[in-house]
């Protein structure tokens, strides 16, 4: 493999592959650039911010980081021996990072249920408007990061030798973009007022 | 850094916050915290530190810019 004889050193091999680690950075900015747009809006109306913040649960919010910082995790651990051809820990692994993304869907789904059942919607006000966006763009690409983890552990069901550690590495990234994005996220929403 | 300590580490800083965010509001500090968590996350799940220079440079200074502009645009 061209990427192992260059190494992780040469600027255009990172970690993950190049174009997904663009996606990445994009990803990134984008929702670091809507963060600020909403802080920025925020200052016209402390009060509707505030109040609107103290009806988010922080305690799910906080299980939540913990569900997918574990996920994030466990991902490493899976992509660790998959590097050293240990399929089966690497497999093992891979499993349990399905179950834990799938427990972070259940609890944010459960949120996202209460807050709609209560009339909480997008048009509720400005804050809601971002909550629901920023939320749920990373709830889709947690959605979407599942799909392709389920895709690679059925791949290696298979034929573990067929898969390619590029592409297990490139799934791993994505995984973790979605951690990288809640970081930036949660504090933001939940947290500071 | 062994992946299990930065997840023990990382246990540690959410807990943290949570009970900070409860009882105080240190914006700097929770910021701070979680500017922390994403670079452990980048570096050592992502493997980051592997990489070339510049890719590590881009990302820290991402995550940084932004929570600095909030930080400004707070007060």
């Amino acid at each position: 493999m061209e990427e192992n004889k260059l190494g992780y050193k040469n600027i255009y091999y990172p970690p993950g592959g190049i174009l997904l680690l663009i996606i990445i950075l994009l990803e990134l900015i984008t929702f670091g650039l809507t963060l600020v747009a909403m802080v920025i809006i925020s200052k016209s109306n402390v009060e509707l911010f505030h109040t609107s913040k103290m009806m988010l649960n922080t305690t799910l919010g906080s299980i939540n980081t913990i569900v997918l910082l574990t996920s994030g995790f466990l991902m490493a651990q899976s992509t660790h021996y998959f590097k050293l051809k240990n399929f089966d820990k690497s497999s093992f692994y891979l499993k349990l990072v399905l179950l834990t993304g799938t427990l972070f869907c259940i609890i944010k789904s459960y949120e996202f249920y209460h807050k709609s059942i209560a009339g909480i919607t997008l048009e509720y006000n400005t804050f809601f408007t971002f909550y629901w966006l920023l939320t749920g763009f990373h709830f889709v690409h947690v959605l979407v990061g599942l799909v392709i983890l389920f895709i690679m552990l059925l791949s290696m069901k298979k034929n573990s030798s067929a898969v390619k550690e590029e592409d297990f590495e490139a799934s791993s990234a994505f995984w973790h973009m979605c951690d990288l994005i809640w970081l930036i996220l949660f504090p933001v929403i939940y947290l500071i007022f | 850094m062994k992946n299990q300590t930065t997840w023990i580490l990382l246990m540690v800083l959410t807990i943290g916050a949570f009970f900070l965010s409860k009882q105080f509001n240190f914006v700097y500090l929770i910021l701070g915290l979680f500017t922390a968590k994403f670079l452990f996350v980048a570096f050592q799940f992502m493997e980051l530190k592997k990489a070339h220079t510049f890719w590590k440079f881009i990302i820290s200074f991402i995550v940084i810019l932004v929570n600095f502009i909030i930080l400004i645009a707070l007060h």
